[in-house]
């Protein structure tokens, strides 16, 4: 147990530098622009019209406040770490006055939902699809799969969503193709709502599942078939133990620790995916708050979410690096 | 004379593989003829490249591509009519493997899975075969393990928690729990430390005893052979060259290669120098003619260039396959 | 090396297919160099044409001829991915070699900061990118950012044969003989990595420009040169999917599928090629 509790800490440890260091990075990056974003805030708003110069110094001033640009560069930075702790990130310039943690909470159901489903799924699915094509080798249908996994997996995300928005939201529009649920049904626990809400996930989550399976297909196919020439796996066929047995419990259940830690190194990536997937498909999700706060110039938000989103990623590293030693018990030995 | 257990006849196999256009057909076991009897321990000898791991793997049934099962038979008397398990049905297989028939792998540290408690492979392994109640089950097994000199422990162990010597021997306790006729072991004690090796041939032997099955045993170091071994069949280049009573053939070789290693075994007390045997090992992907090993033989004959010198009776219960043995009909 | 290309392309169905489908992409990134149209000028001919005789590939809303605006969007593309493939390689290669050949603390650090790049989401650090930078953001510059970012994976790679190679005889002998660390890695372990950092280029390769065009259908780029994302965007600007001007959108598509899969498959066979184990399995095809 004290050997788990070493592994669990050091796990900690990588979680809190790669925070660190990640939200020191978004940190930097805005805060070395050359852009004023007080300025910029500023001229957005004042384009709607006139405003006395009074007006624009008090708003210059609560601007400043509210972004915590107040005072030199150290206190800026103690500012900074002292609202994010308390998850405070200031006010929204695009949805003034509404507070950026608001708009992310609102946001975050969605962009969970979505990619813990799509990615469990085409985690699930295509790590036992890639299993048994690696095990059987000769089968016609694993075959013509491998062959799409192949075609399909090297293309980006924002390909596959576009491809599937022209094809089902023009040439055969049987599926939304924008939004999270319908406009006009009320939120709540009722199922008009929930499956307006499965229906609108679909397109982006099928986006999603798509490249994924097909990521996940591939390198669990190449790895059970070296599995499967390794001693312990021949010695249990020399055995004849049971087909099943063997598939199971020797092959797919040893290929599993490789698997687990590739969806960790992945995360990042299917994040990314999530992002784009969500714009094309006008998610609701951080996805679609993120970009529109980048064209809306919205500083606040942009470093909200990117925050969030690296704080985001690496509880979910996190997570599947705890269950780790479970899967795989030669891993707490180290 | 006992039954034989095993009846090996004119067995083929070779390696064939296709790859980017080349073809190559390495004839790694090429007519071997010999048979195993009921409660002896046969040994198989050889260096490297001799054949002897895939003579055993064909006999065995183990043919996987590249390796082709080309002729010849393996009979074994559990499974009469059949020819080959190599070339047999799976079922035919199945029924009698692990419960007539047991095979130690080389490397054997690495046969068990390495994510699955020992207990967990036992009952993969043997549970089907031996049938009963969960408890009885485990109650042999742990007697099992006992003659192995393992403790019930073990079980809920995984297998990296587990010493090299330990794993080995509860690897012979896997191949040996279902009583089987017949035991193949491949290379059993190498990569094992003296010590080690000693218990495990004793386990060997000691089990072999018990159950009064059939040891099938290869390896390349006389040393084992000279201790363990009641017959012992030397290889060379994919054929037999030699086969007889293991005291007798060691103590007087009569094929030039045995001479040479017995030679090269090294002797306590005199410190002459050992003689390498000119020549490189064979190719076995263009073998010579006529006898393999003339091209290094010391006393090679015109005839062996051409002709390959037939197994033939030559003493007691003693085979050579060379033409300046000569021997009766 | 050209051998081994001959033999691929001779029995290897994947790599036959992928070669292919590259040698089609680089042709038309070649023909950019003879296009009789300047990729910047619009309105040089007819707007929103369907492809016929004089326009292959038809016309944009902007005037400009889609199957040249193609070839210099595919070139400029492929640049691109070149650009920061070989950047990142040498990033890849300094701190895996470092990392796997010095062990300890070296490597534990270093292994740090590398799953940390592993981890982090870095579309949004992109975006943050872009939002400080805006117009300032050209390609080159986004070049050097995606090189500085997308190291990590192939480290790890690079580090784990490193570290093989290190307890591999033939290090010792080096060792004792007298090599310093540079001549060992340079001479002895080089050799061994650069298959893997050659079928990691084109993984790199599919990266980056998967990631530049993203990056370019948002605007979040520089959109006057021609890539395959400006041009994606640029229809999208127009709303070419609704307005009916399918071919503006389907060809850079298609044109940058095929660079995908090509790639994709290319580096597959170079692996599976140079992997002992999948080579050995490769073996097993024999008939008789």
């Amino acid at each position: 147990m004290s050997d788990y509790l070493n592994y669990a800490m050091k796990r900690l440890g990588q979680f809190a530098l790669v925070v660190l260091i990640g939200i020191n990075l978004a940190y930097v990056i805005t805060h070395a622009t050359p852009i004023d974003p007080v300025e910029q805030s500023i001229s957005v708003a004042t384009s709607f019209g006139d405003a006395s110069p009074e007006a624009i110094a008090a708003m210059r001033a609560s601007l400043q406040e509210l972004y915590g640009l107040r005072g030199g560069a150290l206190t800026q930075y103690v500012a900074f770490w002292s609202r994010i702790i308390r998850g405070d990130f200031g006010p929204s310039l695009s949805a003034f006055p509404t507070p950026v943690s608001t708009l992310i909470l609102r946001a975050m159901p969605w962009t969970i939902g979505l990619l813990a489903t799509s990615t469990i799924i085409a985690w699930v699915l295509g790590n036992l699809l890639g299993g048994l094509a690696g095990y059987y080798r000769d089968n016609r249908m694993l075959k013509v799969f491998g062959i799409t996994a192949m075609a399909l997996h090297p293309v980006p995300y924002y390909i596959v969503a576009l491809i599937l928005l022209i094809a089902f939201g023009y040439i055969w529009p049987i599926l939304p193709i924008s939004g999270g649920a319908a406009m006009n049904v009320a939120h709540g626990w009722n199922w008009p709502f929930m499956s307006s809400v499965l229906s609108h996930s679909i397109l982006p989550a099928l986006s999603l599942v798509l490249i994924g399976l097909g990521g996940w297909f591939l390198g669990m196919r190449s790895l059970t078939s070296n599995i499967v020439t390794d001693d312990y796996v021949v010695y249990a066929e020399i055995a004849g133990v049971r087909r099943p047995r063997i598939l199971f419990s020797y092959v797919m259940r040893n290929a599993l620790a490789p698997q687990l830690t590739g969806l960790a190194m992945s995360l990042g990536g299917i994040f990314n995916g999530a992002v784009i997937t969500e714009k094309v498909f006008g998610y609701p999700g951080m996805g679609t708050l993120l970009v529109d706060a980048v064209y809306a110039a919205d500083y606040g938000l942009v470093l909200g979410v990117t925050t969030v989103s690296i704080i985001g990623v690496s509880l979910g590293v996190l997570i599947i690096d705890l269950l780790h030693p479970f899967i795989d018990p030669r891993v707490q030995v180290r | 004379m006992t039954a034989a257990v095993l009846r090996v006849e004119d067995l083929r196999a070779y390696f064939r593989t296709r790859y980017f256009g080349i073809k190559r057909e390495v004839r790694a076991v090429d007519g071997v003829t010999f048979e195993i009897r009921a409660d002896e321990i046969y040994g198989l000898a050889g260096e490297s490249s001799s054949g002897k791991t895939t003579l055993v793997k064909a006999i065995a049934g183990l043919v996987k591509p590249p390796l082709q099962f080309v002729d010849g038979a393996a009979r074994f008397a559990f499974l009469p009519g059949v020819r080959a398990l190599a070339t047999a049905s799976p079922d035919v297989v199945r029924a009698v493997r692990w419960s007539k028939l047991a095979y130690i792998m080389q490397g054997s540290m690495n046969v068990l899975n390495p994510l699955r408690r020992i207990r967990r492979t036992f009952d993969d392994f043997a549970r089907d075969h031996l049938g009963g109640s969960a408890a009885a089950f485990e109650r042999i097994v742990i007697s099992h393990l006992g003659k192995v000199r393992l403790d019930s422990s073990v079980l809920d162990a995984y297998p990296h928690e587990l010493s090299g010597g330990m794993r080995q021997r509860v690897a012979i306790a896997l191949a040996t729990i279902c009583n089987p006729q017949f035991v193949i072991a491949d290379e059993p004690t190498t990569a094992l430390d003296v010590i080690v090796q000693r218990e495990v041939l004793g386990m060997i032997r000691q089990l072999q005893q018990e159950i009064g099955s059939s040891v099938l045993l290869v390896t390349h170091d006389l040393g084992v052979h000279a201790a363990l071994t009641d017959r012992l069949g030397i290889m060379y280049a994919g054929r037999l060259v030699e086969e007889g009573p293991t005291a007798q053939l060691l103590l007087k070789p009569r094929h030039p290669y045995t001479r040479h290693l017995v030679a090269s075994l090294p002797r306590i007390g005199t410190q002459e120098r050992r003689s390498g045997l000119p020549g490189s090992p064979p190719n076995l992907a263009d073998p010579a003619t006529g006898c393999r090993f003339h091209p290094r033989c010391p006393i090679a004959m015109d005839v062996c260039r051409t002709v390959v010198p037939e197994l033939r009776r030559s003493g007691d219960d003693h085979r050579v396959a060379c033409h300046a043995e000569g021997g009766g009909p | 090396m050209w051998s081994i290309f001959k033999d691929l392309l001779k029995h290897n169905g994947e790599f036959r297919a992928g070669a292919l489908l590259i040698g089609i992409v680089v042709a038309m990134a070649a023909l950019s160099f003879v296009s009789p149209y300047a990729p910047d000028v619009s309105y040089v001919v007819a707007p929103d044409v369907p492809p016929n005789a004089s326009n292959w590939l038809g016309t944009t809303s902007r005037g400009q001829d889609v199957f040249w605006q193609l070839t210099f969007a595919i070139r400029n593309t492929l640049l691109f991915g070149l650009l920061v493939a070989m950047l990142s390689r040498l990033l890849a290669l300094l701190v895996g070699l470092l990392a796997g050949y010095c062990g300890g603390w070296v490597d534990r650090v270093l292994m740090s900061v590398n799953d940390t790049f592993n981890v982090i989401p870095l579309f949004p650090l992109l975006i943050l990118f872009y939002f400080v930078l805006r117009d300032r953001m050209s390609t080159p510059l986004l070049a050097v950012l995606m090189a500085c970012l997308g190291w990590a994976y192939d480290a790890r790679l690079i580090r784990s044969i490193a570290m093989s190679l290190k307890s591999r005889e033939f290090t010792a002998t080096g060792i004792f003989s007298g090599m310093t660390t540079r001549e060992i890695l340079l001479e002895q372990h080089l050799p061994y990595i650069m298959p893997i950092v050659f079928s990691t280029t084109l993984n790199n390769m599919n990266w980056s420009i998967g990631l530049q065009v993203t990056l370019a259908v948002l605007g979040f780029m520089d959109i006057e040169t021609p890539t395959i994302g400006s041009m994606i965007y640029w229809a999208n600007q127009h709303t070419a999917i609704v307005a009916g001007i399918w071919w503006w959108i389907a060809f850079p598509v298609a044109l940058v599928v095929m660079t995908f899969v090509g790639l994709f498959l290319l580096a597959v066979s170079l692996n599976e090629f140079i992997d002992p184990r999948s080579r050995l399995a490769g073996m097993e095809g024999a008939s008789q």
